[in-house]
């Protein structure tokens, strides 16, 4: 595969020549054997069936599975050559749902459609009444989404190779968002695995289609289908496509940054980088390129924290029941985003290669100590660049701790977060023997704090924020880094008192009364993996 | 896989342990090069086929040559082993580090964590270096011992499979058997905390307790070894293997080693000073013990043993009262820290 100008996404032409490269690859990979090619082929087809089981879209479960259903009956008396050609099917199957397309006429469209603000996105259905709107909306959606960071160089990493885009995900309105970044950066349009329940909403799926999304079924749990997914990614990385995928995989429920990443995808900036050093092209290097999203307050929080709760951890991995598909919510949401000043701060973080090593303005890899490193050398065996399964997945773990440290370094506090945190910190010192559920619902025995009290909890946090900050282990929003604990607690209030259905935290008198204790642990979960506790 | 065996390796240190090492490699005929600091050293080796200072009374095999050239020496070197100490280690990875390549492993075998910053021996080579394929040697390999041949065995640890290979095939053959493993974090946890251990033991046996005391010293110890490793991420399994307790047995046990000799001196009425400056090798557990006792408390870990040894080597407890504070705290359910993690 030769690597093509980066300025647009797959044509069908390039969509065929993928497809076909993917399929013969995942095929190479589990027909090594008859052992292997029955296995894999009956392990896929319980897994399907076992899915189109619970499938809530009838039409399209009695489609699947009559498909299926006959590779099934053919499978059982098929010769090995017979098997194989029905788990081709079922990969050509899998890789064209995941195959995106794009048309740059929905692109221009939607990139001027996307600033005139996420309501008439999502409102208007009329093209002309989202045109009439793009002035303003333009201006709007700028003053509230801060793009930051090191921009220069991402612009500069997407000239020299191929970006791979890692974000921070706690709200389906990250790919909108970033999307919208990466247009007002100059970038061309990334490809992504967007989950199939984005497809399915009525006017977000649209965009989906045409804009360079790839399909991820998270609800197809076969190998095969992730292998296809992982194989489809890399393939477009190695024709020199931008791509964007949330390395951790799904939402964070609980509010946290990601610490845990999905290795899978990750790994295939390696192994792609891998095959463009063996194929000689003129251009192999893949950069990565950690961004943080950061919301003052967020879409989806309440079904979040509920739904992390709920599972003790072991979330749903789809939610199709929450804000995002209700359109009211959304609206509610933009309309408070504007009406309170609320920003969302997007922050690109310093690019590195596929080793989790820094890369200066050049794309030359960094060590520690600013040395330059030779990257190409780290895969070597026997002088030539190689593969070696076991090396590279721990390759893959040093990218992705290096991933999550600059997640931390550059997610964005705000004034939600830290009231957040002092007052549940407040109501766990004041019932030190309650486990966590039962503080959640009772609330322990003081039903209020003293303002005063929240002021000078808000200033000593505000301190060790500000230290940490100075070191370079986090990053402020304007209010945190300059605002006095008055300020940062009349703007958290006003936030988390007005959009969600129950608030988090409400202000009578001179006392602050918590009401929505899981709204307040899911904000606080932001300042989780920070030692906000000891002294800086 | 390229067969490592028939490729060269560096080891950085010419102490006691990396001369070991690079000798028993030289016995092998592996192409093995000493990297020490001072020339003079290097021509001492190289010409009278001793280290005097360091390994007294014996003879280097001549096929050893040492160099003070760190550059020429570690370029294109497929294996480079570090032995240097922990309070210098840093200053020693950075050089290793102007000249070290991707492809290149790097392995250590320093028991000891950096003072200021708690770091790992291996957490300094990946700050230092470019190094990824990275590991650590433990277990109990007393150098004297090594020097004569007597069959022992070490732990490499290593989450890359190749550095565990390479390690394995470079001693092949040799009395030195090694064995492998992929928890860094408790191999270097538990290198670096049996030195406590040691000065502890050698203190029971400076005030003349029996073996009792000794065993009980011992067990205790591994046991806050094990606490510590876990609060740090690593597997538990790992202080019951070489480097855990098979290096408690052999440091506690020997008067050869050097931590032991310290714990002993002390318990005998000699001053701190009076001993570090009595002795050429350095003694890695008063500087771990420094590091880990302020690492505990800022974790919350209840370790006593080393709040004891800590009180001894810096606030001027006597041996006897280290003993008397360990012996009247209250005994708890003995794997109750370890099995509730």
């Amino acid at each position: 595969m030769s690597t093509p100008a980066r300025n647009h996404l797959l044509t069908d032409e390039e969509k065929e020549k993928v497809l076909v490269e993917v399929v013969q690859r995942v095929l190479n990979e589990c027909c090594q054997d008859p052992q292997q090619i029955e296995r894999v082929l009956f392990d896929t087809l319980y897994e399907e069936r076992r899915r189109l089981e619970s499938d809530r879209n009838k039409a399209r479960a009695r489609l699947q599975s009559a498909f299926y259903d006959d590779l099934y009956h053919q499978a059982l008396r098929a010769s090995s050559e017979r098997q194989r050609d029905l788990l081709k099917a079922i990969v050509q199957f899998f890789a064209e749902e995941v195959a995106g397309h794009f048309d740059p006429r929905v692109y221009a469209l939607s990139t001027r459609i996307v600033p005139t603000g996420l309501s008439i996105l999502l409102n208007a259905m009329s093209p002309i009444r989202l045109l009439q709107a793009i002035p303003s909306g333009f201006k709007k959606l700028d003053d509230r989404l801060l793009i930051s960071g090191d921009l220069d160089a991402v612009r500069k990493m997407a000239k020299l190779g191929t970006v791979v885009l890692l974000p921070t995900h706690c709200s389906n309105l990250d790919s909108i968002l970033v999307g919208f970044a990466l247009y007002r950066l100059g970038l061309p349009p990334f490809l992504y695995g967007a989950g199939l329940n984005l497809f399915d909403h009525r006017l977000i799926g649209f965009f989906m289609h045409n804009l360079g999304a790839y399909k991820v079924d998270r609800k197809k749990k076969a190998r095969l289908y992730k292998n296809v997914l992982k194989t489809y990614a890399g393939c477009t990385m190695e024709l020199g496509y931008h791509n964007l995928f949330f390395p951790g995989g799904t939402r964070s429920r609980s509010g946290a940054v990601e610490q845990k990443l999905k290795l899978g995808l990750l790994g295939q900036a390696l192994n792609s980088y891998i095959r463009n050093l063996i194929a000689h092209k003129p251009a192999p290097d893949i950069y990565v390129v950690p961004c943080t999203i950061n919301y003052q307050l967020v879409l989806e929080a309440e079904t979040l924290i509920d739904d992390h709760l709920k599972e003790a951890g072991k979330s749903r991995y789809v939610i199709d029941d929450d804000e995002f598909t209700k359109t009211r919510r959304i609206l509610e949401f933009t309309s408070k985003l504007f009406s309170l000043d609320s920003r969302i701060h997007l922050v690109f973080a310093p690019p590195m290669d596929v080793f989790g090593n820094r890369v200066d303005g050049e794309g030359r890899s960094l060590d520690h100590r600013g040395r330059p490193i030779e990257r190409t050398r780290y895969v070597l065996i026997d002088d030539k660049p190689d593969f070696d399964p076991q090396r590279d997945m721990e390759y893959t773990r040093e990218l992705a701790r290096a991933v999550v440290d600059s997640f931390l370094q550059h997610t964005v506090v705000n004034s939600t977060h830290v009231v957040s945190q002092l007052v549940f910190r407040w109501l766990k010192q004041r019932a030190p023997e309650m486990d966590l559920y039962r503080l959640l619902r009772t609330g322990g025995p003081e039903e209020s704090l003293p303002l005063t009290e929240a002021y000078q909890l808000a200033e000593r946090l505000l301190d060790r924020l500000r230290a940490l900050a100075s070191q370079g282990r986090l990053r402020l929003d304007d209010t945190i880094q300059s605002g006095d604990a008055h300020h940062v607690v009349t703007e958290a209030l006003a936030h988390l008192g007005s959009y969600h259905r129950r608030p988090g935290v409400v202000r009578k008198g001179d006392r602050l009364f918590h009401a929505d204790r899981n709204l307040l642990l899911y904000y606080q979960n932001r300042l989780a993996g920070y030692p906000v506790d000891q002294e800086c | 896989m390229t067969d490592r065996t028939e490729l060269e390796v560096l080891v950085v240190g010419g102490g006691a342990f990396g001369t070991t090492l690079a000798t028993l490699l030289a016995r092998l005929q592996r192409r093995v090069r000493l990297w020490v600091r001072r020339k003079e050293q290097a021509q001492e080796i190289n010409r009278q086929h001793t280290n005097s200072r360091y390994l007294p009374g014996f003879e280097l095999p001549p096929e050893l040559k040492a160099t003070a050239d760190l550059e020429e020496s570690i370029r294109r070197t497929p294996v480079v082993l570090m032995a240097v100490p922990s309070q210098s280690f840093r200053q020693v990875a950075r050089l290793v580090g102007d000249h070290l390549e991707g492809d290149q492993l790097l392995v250590h075998g320093t028991k000891g964590f950096e003072i200021e910053s708690f770091k790992r021996m291996s957490q300094i080579l990946r700050e230092e270096t470019c190094a990824l394929k990275i590991g650590v040697l433990a277990g109990p390999n007393l150098a004297r011992e090594l020097m004569a041949n007597n069959p022992a065995g070490a732990l490499i640890a290593s989450r890359y499979e190749e550095v565990i290979r390479a390690v394995q095939a470079l001693f092949k053959s040799s009395p030195l058997r090694i064995y492998g493993g992929t928890d860094l974090v408790g191999t270097e946890v538990a290198s670096a905390f049996k030195n406590i251990v040691a000065l502890a033991a050698g203190v029971a046996d400076g005030l003349g307790f029996g073996d009792n005391t000794k065993a009980l010293v011992v067990t205790r110890g591994l046991s806050e070894m094990a606490r510590l490793g876990v609060a740090m991420g690593a597997d538990v399994f790992t202080f019951g293997g070489l480097a855990g307790i098979g290096d408690l047995m052999a440091t506690c046990a020997s008067p050869l080693s050097r931590n032991h000799q310290v714990g002993e001196r002390l318990a005998k009425g000699e001053g701190l000073e009076q001993v570090l400056q009595s002795m050429t090798h350095v003694a890695e557990g008063v500087p771990t013990t420094a590091a880990v006792h302020r690492h505990a408390l800022s974790l919350g870990l209840h370790l006593p043993i080393v709040a004891a040894v800590h009180g001894l080597l810096y606030e001027r407890w006597t041996s006897q009262d280290a003993v008397a504070r360990l012996m009247a705290l209250p005994t708890e359910r003995e794997l109750a820290a370890l099995r509730y993690r």
